[in-house]
Order: structure tokens, then C-alpha cells, then sequence
């Protein structure tokens, strides 16, 4: 498991380093403007512009830029490990800002994890149990309506009617905890909300799935057979096999989703990582979309990791390969 | 049949038959409602530059240059249906080509082939289509040597490059169970080469598995375009689409509801038909769902 | 999703030229005191805590005064933190571009045939905790260092070229700047290698404004001293005093600005109000807050409950309509006239272009009440029928009322767009609509944000009806800009550009139109007026067959006039760009708008930074909430 491990990890390295190479590509290689422009005034001279290229690191060639910038993510640069550099637009640092961020991201998903477990989960289950009555058939549509609406969509509506129309949620935007948690909780339930009822939908499903699956094997079969009572089987045995896929697909979701909630921090201003992508790739600002970047590729790689050995330790089928 | 005898396939089937009659229909309301798709209508935009309600004349209102919202949104069928299905196609085709490539060759192309798909899965994938829309809106010639203009054709592309290795990597795994079965064993024995083999014995036996995800890929790939054109990475907006249009409303959807509400319930609407439709189409044809 | 009311350029200081208006240094006129109250008849007081709300600081150069470019934060340096020698009323229309002494006790004349100018400093001008020591005449030597420094990265450094020595400093031939220097701690002697009248109104720019030595040279990165800006003017960012300036090494960041979400100022224990006077800084609130909120609408609800005085960002239409059809609230809102003119340019290089009957069928066709529209209306500006705004022609007549193309509700004339079509090579049948292959699929840049998109349809609309169908491409501001000012890239129009004025003379807007000034990459005038078929050799792009009109012996000419000759020479040179040149199609004269909290007691318009006149505003505590 130890070599597994670190072959996964090696892995993770492989993909960070291919990842940033190709964001380097289409930075430089793709015809676009040059951003030392943008800070070089409105009357640039040839040498005002080489000197802004040379505050910006841009001064050096494609290469040598992408080996500093390695180097740098290794070593470290002025600013600490790892080294960032600074943002082309603030002149700041990327650093500190990059984990300001990852707080407002990760609150996010945290937060609608937890709503999604608990509504996906027992909608899943209670509909594998009463399966085909009226209560399955409503949560089912219900769940395949949240699949198919679009999270910007929903967004705005729930914005319109619960902040302008009810007036019962303040706007958009993100408070943090420190200053203000009622202020917090306020502004963060209906992203909350948006995000969770996407994922309670698949995860309702997948539960339900997985539920009707396992009450058809044969070992509950046999259970029921020897005359264990019902609740004991239905807890003991199905719930168990039934949920253990969620928390690998848990896993996996919560490493993708940290680079994947730009619409809903679009949607609802919350300053976090996807939403500072977006405005950073759109601008050209290297440093952070690099930084960005490195931390999503790592999240994907290492959740999925974690994902793959939670299968294997809750499921003792699996070899490690 | 057991597909016929599910109503909700059947219901989704009926509601796509009539998107794609809209799609192909929408000059005719144009004509009946005398409103071209990019015509602006100065009275329907107040001083302000807002965008007026639904009336009598623009069922659904106007938007904020004062085109009228109900003609745009039939348009905006054709992209999302084009979008949903070319692009779905393009990645099915990439990814069983090489799913069944990778789990019937194995070794060394099956790793290389397994790692760029992980890759490519792992790639923020915004990042990517954003570098590539704005290259490619920078200059005359585009981009890639000046084949790719931006507009649908490179919506196509970002989606389909994006999309593929989910399927390449579900066709290898049901390749590689395949592979040691009887049949390709006996096929092999008669002489048949690997191509004939791949396409000939395999593939035909992917047919359902295919048509299944393929089905639940084109509700995902329609809701792929509207986010691309919600956050200003889709079409050129000649080209009437959803997503953009709810873009469009993203500002002013406090006073201007009907921009918001409208093309919303078409995009909502599509997509749950597809994803009905895949469901249902699982349900017939994988046996095993039994659900 | 809004814009800016800035684009990613300051708008240049409201300067005089001084030959034209000559050196007023006090005038009689104390409009300095405001009339645009926003409270009704409250008495403005001092006290209270005045608080802006922005969805982004927007910084280009850090807030570094010697390279920041920004409009807005030349309004904070000038109303509030720093001194410079001369400055301004800060207040709305002609009282607020005139230039006053400020740290100077007097804006001297020059000697030496207009090439040295000697300044004393006033006595008792210190700059703010932890510094605490008095201004002296060598903190202004060394804000021209800092011009000087390369790495600094003086975004405006070009104003300060003539100045001796400066070329041989920034080379490193010369250790100090030959042609500046500091006899005793109260005067500097700048000297000029030509006569520069205007140049009093450059010493008002913030890169010129004392920089104590020991914070500020310890930061000579550009964009880094932002952060340890030490104050001379009547407000310090809060927490400067907890700068620990032992050593470069001890500094860490003053606490009261971070980059990302606030800007808080409070007073400066130093400031003498004794050495300035009211007329330029009130200086009456006890403190500025400035909050990234990037909710724009949050923003103007905020605004509207008492809990902001004021935004940065420009009032949204739908609140704009809002508040003028309310009469309780329309007092609320504010537009003032910005000097910056918007335009859709046209390649004069490229074809269909490079014919002048297309550029004026384009002038006829374009629906410009319908762009205005497109930003909100009437509110949002004076639609433009000229290159400069009047404002820059001071006393010139020669533009009143002067439309060329003037059409119905300025809302374009097909039947005139097609009869100026006809004379046109590309429209080979004659009938008004182009049909050559090259009015098809013509690249136009945009930006992609609201309200550029919106005109999208309307410039698609108004071109398609004259045989021009365009292929729009839609970017980013930052990417569009770039990509437009990059010559290869053969941008055939666009209408992602503005340009707003460097001093209220014309002159600013001309260089844009100045052969000499075209370059390869970085460009600013896109539509290359003036270009030379040398240049497209080296640019390596096709040199159109009927060759480039040029203004550079107009530019040449007009530059060296004074007065009203010369302002009535830049409005015939307007004249003869809009009926003989045509590269543009100016569409709007933007307005800079506002809405005003009901706390707000007193309010002014800078027309030096283009913003709110922070150094006249008040609020009442007591409606704030």
C-alpha cells in the first residue's frame, strides 16, 4: 500500500507539472496582447514597456520563465514556500489571497457537502425502501428536475425571490465568519443551497441505486431467510453496502468541485478560488491563474487518491494494482 | 417494448420531437411575429436602456438591445440541440476509437491513453476554455493555424475535448471484460485482424452501452454550452443562446424577470427531457438496471 | 458586472495650459465651497466617517503615487494623503482646473527665458506618524529620483522628460538629476532644457508629491510603496503609525489598506490646517473608508440604506430610473461632465476602411441614440459629434453646435449612409450598399462586459444595413485593449475604446491622431492616422493604394499656438478629422455618475481626478447606519 501510495503521489507531482506546462502554452504561444501593456500607461515608450516586463518576469523567455517559475513553486520565493510571486495585477502577493480565497471555496463546499449527505442520503435510502410507491416517484422527479436545472439559473431565481421580491436573505457576497457570523450564515445559505440540491439529486440516486442492488443480492436474501428482523437488516446490512459508494464519490467530488464552483461563486459574488480564475485567466494575470491552478490539479489528484483507498479499505474486494 | 411502456421516455421523446420542430420552425415565427432574431425594437427599451415586459406583440418581452425574447429563444434551439448532439458526438467518437484502442491493445497505449484522459479530467477545465476563446478572439486568423474561428465551432471543440475521456474510459473498461470472451478468442483463431476485431466482434457488442451514456452526455453537454455562454465563452451573439441570454439578464434580473425566467424553463426543460430520455433508454437497454 | 466609471486609464489631471489661460493662482472665486449639497439645508459639520463602496480598486501601478495612473486614486492622493507643490479646488467645471500653490507658498514666474522655476515651501507641512519630521524641499528631489528609477515604473514619467539631466539619471550616466536642486530645506530650483508654460500643472501630478526617503526608499519595486505610503495631507492610512522604520527589513505592510478589500484613512495627528486652506481641503469627516464590496447592486442598496455615502462604480441604470422619477430622491443622483469622449474607430490602414466615403457612410448610418441607450441614456453622457469635448476648447466658439452628420434623433440616416456608400469603389453597383468582399466578415473588437456587449447588436444592425457584415470579437477589457493596440493583429474596427483628457486643451486627444506616434505593439491610436509606407513595411502590413491621410503638420502647427488661436486652430483641426479624415465615430461624452447616501451633508465634483471631491464632502453620524 506504501509503494501504491507513493507511486499516486509521483503521479500528482506529473500531473501538476503537465498542467502548469500546458497553462504556460496557451499563455504564451496563443496569439493574444502582451499584459505588460496594461501597466505601462497610456503612451507607452519601447523602454517603459521592457522595464514592466522585467517587474513583471516577463523579460525572460518562455522556458526560462517556466523553469523560475518550478524552481520557485520548490524553493520558494520572497514571499515564503511555496513561492507564488505576485499577482500582475495587485502587485501583492499571490499567497496570502490564495488561501483567503481557498477559506471562502472551501466554506462553500463544506457547507453544501454537509446539506447534500443530508438530504441525498435519506431520500436515497427511503426511496429504496418504499421503492415504486408515490414518496419514490416524487423524490425521484424531484431529484431529476435539480439534475437538469442549471446552477446559474437557479441561482439567480432563488436570488430574485429570497432577496428582492421576499426580502428575507441579504445579497450576495461573502462575509467571513470572523466579522460577522450571523452576517456569515446568512449570506451563505442559498450558495449553500444551489450547490446541495445538485448533488443531493445525484446523490439520491446513486443511494437509491446502490440500495436496490444490494436488497437483490443474495447474502440479504439468506438474512432475511435465517429471520434476522427487518431493521437490523436494513441497517446492519443494506445501509452499510449501500452507502459505502457515496463516500468514495464524496471524495472525488470534493476534490473536483475545488476549482469547479465558478458559476455558483460567480452567480452569488463569493470571492473565492473559481471566481479569481476566472477574472485572473480573463486578465491575463499569470501568477494567480498558475497558483490556482497548481492547487486545483493537486485537489483533483489527491482526492482522488483518498478516494481510491477508502474504496479499498471499505471494500476488502479491491487490490490495489 | 419495455422503453414504449415508459410514459416519462415517451413524454420526453414528444417534448424533444417538438424543440427540434421549434428549432426548425423558428424563422416562422420570426415571420408570423414580424421580429427577426437580431432585429432591435427602440420602443421596447426604455430611456434607460432596460428592456420592456411581455405585451400583446413580444409574448415573452424584449432584452436589453429591445430584441424580442420568445423569437430568440426559438434560435436559441438550434444551439443548444446542435451544441448537445455534434458535440456529444464528436466525443463519443473520440472516446470509443480510443477506449476500445487502450483496452484491446493494453500495455503501453493503454497507459498512455488512460493517463491523458486523467489528465485532461483534471485540468480546470475553465481555465483551458477561456485561454483558448480568448486566443482564438485575438487576431484575424483565429487560431490553430487559422482553422478555428471563435463561435460554435469552437464551443464544439472545447466540450467535445473535455468530454471524451468519460467515455473512452467506460468503453475500455467494458472492452477489457470483453477481450477474453469466447467469441474474440474464436475470431482470433480464424485469422481476423485486430481492427476486425476491435470493430467488427467488439464494438457491435458496445452498442448499447453507448447509445446509453451518449444519451445521458447530451443533457450535460447542453448545460456545458449555457454555462460556457453564461460566462461569456460561448457563441457570437448573432447567434441567439440560452445561456448568453440569461447572462445577458444576470444584471438586471430584479427588473427584467422575464430575460431570466424564460430561457431558463427552455434550458431546464431540454435538459430534463434528455436526461429522462437516457434514463429511460437505460432502463430498456441495460438489462441489469433493474430499477 | 458593471464598468468602471474609469476605464484602465486615469483620466489625466485637469490641466490649464498656461499659456492659454495664463497662471490665476488665487482667483476671486470661492466656488470651492460646494453647491451641490446633497442634505438639504443641514449644516455641514465636521466628524463622522465617510464610507465608499467600489466592486474593485483597480489599481494599475499599486497605489504607488509615482506610478499609479488611476484617475480615482489620483483623487485620494490630491484631496486627502499627499501634497504636492500646486494643486487644485477640487470642485466641479473651470473653478476646478485651475492650478493654486499648495505645498508651494507661491507659483513662482519663470526665469531664464521660461526654463527654471524656483519654489519655496511653506513651513510646517510634516508628514504623518512615524515619519513626523517636516517636508522639505528634498523630499521633492526625490519623488524625481523615483521618476527616474526604471524599476519604479513611472507610468507618466514622460511629462518630466524635459527637465535636465532627467535622460542622463535614468541612464545611470548621473548619479542626481542634474537640472534639480535644493539650495536650502524650503526651495527647489527645477530647471527645463526648453520652456514648458504648463509646467506648474505637472508638479500637480501625485508622482511629484513628497516621498520620505527613508520609508519610501526602501521600495523601489514597482507598485510596492503602495503599502507604506506616509501622508502629508490632511488624512494618513489608519495604522501608519505602527510602522516600525527602524530598518527596510522591520516594515511590514501599514494594517489600514489591504489590496483586496479596504482602504481605511484617518487623520493625520501632523496636518496643520494653517497651512493650507479651506478652499482646497475642507477635510471634514474624521475618517474615509473605502470597502471592496463586489456586489455592484449590494453596493447602491447599501448606498440607498445609509449604510455607504458614495461608490466608486458608476449608479446602474435601473437605479438611475429609480431615483429621477422620484422627487424626494432624484437630489440623490449626480452626473458630471468626465472630459472623455467614446468612439468606434476605424483601421484606415485596412480596407473597406481605407476608403473615406465608407468612414463617412459608417459617420451617417450609426444609431448613436441608441448606443447612449445602450449605457443607460440620457443620464450617461452627451452624445458626441466631434473628437474632444467642448470643455478643451476654451474659449472657442468654432464648435458650437457642430454635427456633420447630424441625423433625426441622432438615431442615423440610411438614405445619407447609402449616398455617401455610392462614391465608394467597394459599392461597384452603385446602389448604396457595399457589396465587395471586402466589406464581409470585417473584424470588430469589443469588449465582453456590459454595456460594450450591449451595443454589439445595435453597431451589427446599423453597419449591415450599408453592406458591412462584422465578425465581432468579444474579449475582455484588458485582453481587447492589447490585442487592438498590437498593429499585426489588423483589427479592422472596434468600439472598445475612450479616451479621456490629460489637460483641458485638445491637444491631449491629438496625439492619437499623430503619425509619429504609432507603434508596433501598444498603440493607442488604433485607427493609424498619419501612417507612412515606411511604417506598414516595418509593421509588415499592406500599405492601402490611396495612401494614409495625415494631421501631423496640423498637430505641428496647432501646438505652437497660444489662446484662443489655439484652441480655435485644435477645433479646426476636430473640423477637419470629422469631414476630411474620419477614423472615428464618436458616439458619447461619458458622464461620471453618482448616488449619495442620505448622510451625506456636503458633496462636490473633482474635476482634477474626475470622482467625488473627497476634500469637500461631510456627512451627519446621525443618519448614517
Amino acid at each position: 500500500m506504501g509503494r501504491y501510495i507513493i507511486r499516486r503521489l509521483l503521479w500528482t507531482v506529473l500531473v501538476v507539472v503537465l498542467v502548469t506546462l500546458l497553462t504556460f502554452v496557451i499563455f504564451f504561444v496563443m496569439p493574444k496582447g502582451d499584459p505588460a501593456l496594461r501597466f505601462a500607461g497610456k503612451s507607452p515608450t519601447p523602454e517603459l514597456i521592457q522595464e514592466v516586463k522585467e517587474s513583471l518576469g516577463l523579460d525572460k523567455s518562455v522556458p526560462e520563465q517556466y523553469g523560475l517559475f518550478l524552481e520557485r513553486l520548490v524553493t520558494g520565493d520572497e514571499y515564503g514556500w511555496p513561492g507564488l510571486g505576485k499577482s500582475f495585477q495587485t502587485k501583492q502577493a499571490v499567497k496570502p489571497e490564495l488561501v483567503q480565497r481557498a477559506q471562502v471555496t472551501i466554506t462553500l463546499i463544506i457547507g453544501g457537502a454537509l446539506l447534500w449527505l443530508a438530504i441525498g442520503i435519506p431520500v436515497g435510502v427511503i426511496s429504496a425502501l418504499r421503492r415504486g410507491s408515490a414518496l419514490d416517484r416524487i423524490s425521484m422527479g424531484t431529484a431529476l428536475f435539480f439534475v437538469s436545472a442549471p446552477v446559474f439559473w437557479l441561482g439567480l431565481l432563488s436570488l430574485y425571490v429570497f432577496w428582492k421580491k421576499l426580502g428575507w436573505l441579504p445579497g450576495t457576497g461573502y462575509v467571513s465568519f470572523g466579522s460577522d457570523p450571523g452576517a456569515w450564515f446568512s449570506h451563505m445559505i442559498l450558495p449553500w443551497m444551489v450547490l446541495a440540491l445538485l448533488f443531493a439529486a445525484i446523490y439520491a440516486r446513486v443511494v437509491r441505486g446502490n440500495m436496490i442492488d444490494v436488497m437483490t443480492e443474495d447474502y440479504i436474501r439468506t438474512a432475511r431467510a435465517k429471520g434476522l428482523s427487518e431493521r437490523r437488516i436494513v441497517l446492519k446490512h443494506e445501509l452499510r453496502t449501500g452507502i459505502t459508494p457515496v463516500i468514495t464519490l464524496l471524495a472525488i467530488d470534493l476534490g473536483v468541485l475545488v476549482g469547479g464552483t465558478i458559476v455558483t461563486e460567480t452567480v452569488f459574488n463569493l470571492q473565492g478560488l473559481g471566481n479569481w480564475l476566472l477574472v485572473a485567466a480573463q486578465n491575463n494575470d499569470l501568477p494567480v491563474t498558475l497558483a490556482v491552478t497548481v492547487l486545483v490539479a493537486i485537489a483533483v489528484s489527491l482526492f482522488s487518491l483518498i478516494a481510491d483507498i477508502l474504496y479499498a479499505i471499505l471494500d476488502p474486494r479491491v487490490r490495489y494494482q | 417494448m419495455r422503453f414504449r411502456r415508459d410514459r416519462w421516455a415517451m413524454a420526453s421523446l414528444v417534448f424533444i420531437g417538438l424543440l427540434v420542430i421549434l428549432a426548425f420552425a423558428a424563422p416562422l415565427i420570426a415571420t408570423i411575429s414580424g421580429h427577426g432574431p437580431n432585429e432591435l425594437f427602440r420602443d421596447m427599451t426604455d430611456d434607460f436602456g432596460l428592456p420592456k415586459g411581455p405585451n400583446g406583440s413580444f409574448w415573452f418581452g424584449a432584452d436589453g438591445s429591445g430584441r424580442d425574447v420568445l423569437v430568440r429563444i426559438a434560435y436559441g434551439a438550434r444551439v443548444s440541440l446542435i451544441v448537445g448532439v455534434v458535440a456529444t458526438g464528436v466525443a463519443v467518437l473520440i472516446g470509443v476509437t480510443l477506449g476500445l484502442i487502450a483496452g484491446y491493445r493494453g500495455g503501453v497505449i493503454d497507459t498512455l491513453i488512460s493517463r491523458t484522459a486523467d489528465i485532461v479530467l483534471s485540468l480546470p477545465l475553465l481555465l483551458f476554455a477561456i485561454g483558448i476563446v480568448t486566443a482564438c478572439g485575438s487576431s484575424r486568423e483565429g487560431c490553430f493555424g487559422g482553422t478555428v474561428q471563435p463561435g460554435l465551432t469552437l464551443v464544439i471543440i472545447v466540450i467535445a475535448l473535455f468530454s471524451w475521456p468519460y467515455v473512452a474510459k467506460i468503453v475500455r473498461g467494458a472492452v477489457l471484460s470483453l477481450r477474453e470472451r469466447e467469441f474474440v478468442e474464436a475470431s482470433r483463431s480464424v485469422g481476423a485482424g485486430d481492427l476486425t476485431i476491435m470493430f467488427r466482434e467488439i464494438l457491435p457488442n458496445l452498442v448499447s452501452v453507448i447509445i446509453v451514456y451518449a444519451s445521458l452526455l447530451v443533457p450535460q453537454n447542453i448545460l456545458f454550452e449555457a454555462y460556457l455562454s453564461f460566462l461569456g465563452l460561448g457563441v457570437p451573439d448573432s447567434t441567439p443562446s440560452w445561456g448568453r441570454m440569461i447572462s445577458d439578464a444576470s444584471d438586471i434580473f430584479d427588473v427584467a424577470w422575464w430575460l431570466m425566467l424564460f430561457p431558463g424553463i427552455f434550458l431546464l426543460l431540454t435538459v430534463l427531457a434528455f436526461n429522462l430520455l437516457g434514463d429511460g433508454l437505460r432502463d430498456a437497454l441495460d438489462p441489469k438496471a433493474d430499477r | 458586472m458593471r464598468p468602471r466609471k474609469k476605464g484602465t486609464w486615469a483620466l489625466l489631471g485637469a490641466l490649464v495650459l498656461a499659456g492659454s489661460l495664463g497662471l490665476a493662482a488665487c482667483g476671486g472665486d470661492d466656488s470651492g465651497d460646494s453647491d451641490t449639497d446633497g442634505g438639504g439645508d443641514t449644516a455641514a459639520a465636521k466628524g463622522g466617517i465617510y464610507r465608499v463602496g467600489t466592486t474593485d480598486f483597480g489599481f494599475n501601478g499599486g497605489f504607488d503615487p509615482s506610478g499609479e495612473y488611476l484617475g480615482w486614486a489620483w483623487g485620494l492622493y490630491s484631496n486627502l494623503l499627499t501634497r504636492q507643490l500646486t494643486g487644485y479646488r477640487h470642485t466641479e467645471g473651470a473653478a476646478g482646473s485651475e492650478v493654486l500653490p499648495d505645498l508651494a507658498e507661491a507659483i513662482p514666474e519663470a526665469t531664464d527665458g521660461g526654463t527654471t522655476w524656483t519654489f519655496k515651501i511653506k513651513k510646517g507641512v510634516k508628514f504623518a506618524p512615524p515619519v513626523n519630521r517636516e517636508v522639505t524641499s528634498k523630499d521633492i528631489a526625490y519623488a524625481f529620483e523615483r521618476i527616474g528609477t526604471g524599476s519604479v515604473v513611472a507610468q507618466y514619467g514622460f511629462y518630466y522628460n524635459d527637465i535636465v539631466g532627467m535622460a542622463e539619471f535614468k541612464d545611470g550616466k548621473a548619479k542626481t538629476i542634474a537640472g534639480i536642486t535644493t539650495p536650502d530645506d524650503s526651495t527647489i530650483v527645477f530647471k527645463t532644457t526648453k520652456p514648458v508654460g504648463d509646467f506648474p500643472f505637472r508638479l500637480a501630478m501625485p508622482a511629484t508629491g513628497p516621498f520620505p526617503k527613508e520609508v519610501a526608499g526602501c521600495f523601489t519595486k514597482a507598485g510596492e510603496y503602495g503599502r507604506y505610503l506616509i501622508a502629508s495631507g490632511p488624512y494618513m492610512i489608519k495604522g501608519s503609525d505602527a510602522l516600525d522604520i527602524t530598518s527596510c527589513k522591520t516594515m511590514k505592510p501599514i494594517s489600514g489598506f489591504n489590496p483586496t478589500k479596504q482602504l481605511s484613512l484617518v487623520r493625520n495627528p501632523n496636518y496643520d490646517a494653517a497651512t493650507d486652506s479651506t478652499e482646497r481641503r475642507e477635510a471634514l469627516p474624521d475618517g474615509f473608508e473605502f470597502i471592496i464590496n463586489t456586489n455592484d447592486k449590494d453596493i447602491f442598496d447599501k448606498i440607498e440604506a445609509g449604510e455607504y455615502e458614495d461608490s466608486v462604480d458608476a449608479v446602474p441604470p435601473d437605479v438611475a430610473r429609480r431615483y429621477s422619477g422620484d422627487d424626494a430622491l432624484k437630489d440623490r443622483l449626480k452626473g458630471n461632465q468626465d472630459d472623455r469622449t467614446n468612439y468606434i474607430y476605424m483601421n484606415l490602414a485596412e480596407a473597406p476602411f481605407d476608403d473615406v466615403n465608407v468612414r463617412k457612410a459608417v459617420n451617417w448610418i450609426m444609431d448613436k441614440d441608441a448606443l447612449r441607450k445602450a449605457w443607460g441614456g440620457p443620464f450617461y453622457g452627451e452624445i458626441a459629434t466631434h473628437i474632444a469635448p467642448a470643455t478643451l476648447y476654451p474659449g472657442s466658439t468654432a464648435l458650437d453646435g457642430y454635427d456633420p452628420y447630424a441625423t433625426e434623433n441622432s438615431a442615423g440616416d440610411l438614405a445619407k449612409a447609402q449616398e455617401a456608400m455610392k462614391a465608394s469603389a467597394y459599392d461597384t453597383d452603385k446602389d448604396g450598399v457595399c457589396d465587395a468582399d471586402a466589406c464581409k466578415d470585417v473584424l470588430f473588437m469589443n469588449r465582453s462586459i456590459d454595456p460594450y456587449v450591449k451595443m454589439t447588436p445595435i453597431i451589427r444592425d446599423a453597419l449591415g444595413k450599408i453592406g458591412i457584415t462584422v465578425k465581432v470579437r468579444e474579449l475582455p477589457t484588458g485582453p481587447a485593449y492589447e490585442s487592438s493596440g498590437v498593429i499585426a493583429n489588423r483589427i479592422q474596427a472596434g468600439s472598445n475604446a475612450g479616451w479621456g483628457k490629460d489637460y483641458p486643451d485638445a491637444s491631449t486627444f491629438m496625439v492619437l491622431f499623430d503619425g509619429r506616434n504609432i507603434l508596433p505593439t501598444g498603440n493607442s491610436g488604433y485607427a493609424l492616422v498619419g501612417l507612412t509606407a515606411a511604417q506598414a513595411k516595418e509593421f509588415k502590413i499592406d500599405y492601402p493604394k490611396g495612401g494614409v491621410p495625415s494631421v501631423d503638420a496640423d498637430i505641428d502647427k496647432c501646438s505652437e499656438e497660444v489662446g484662443n488661436a489655439r484652441s480655435d486652430c485644435w477645433a479646426a483641426l476636430d473640423k477637419k478629422l470629422m469631414e476630411e479624415v474620419v477614423p472615428w465615430v464618436p458616439y458619447l461624452h461619458v458622464n461620471n455618475t453618482t448616488l449619495l447616501g442620505p448622510a451625506v451633508t456636503k458633496w462636490d465634483y473633482d474635476q482634477f481626478s474626475g470622482e467625488a471631491a473627497y476634500a469637500h464632502v461631510a456627512v451627519d453620524p446621525s443618519k448614517q447606519k
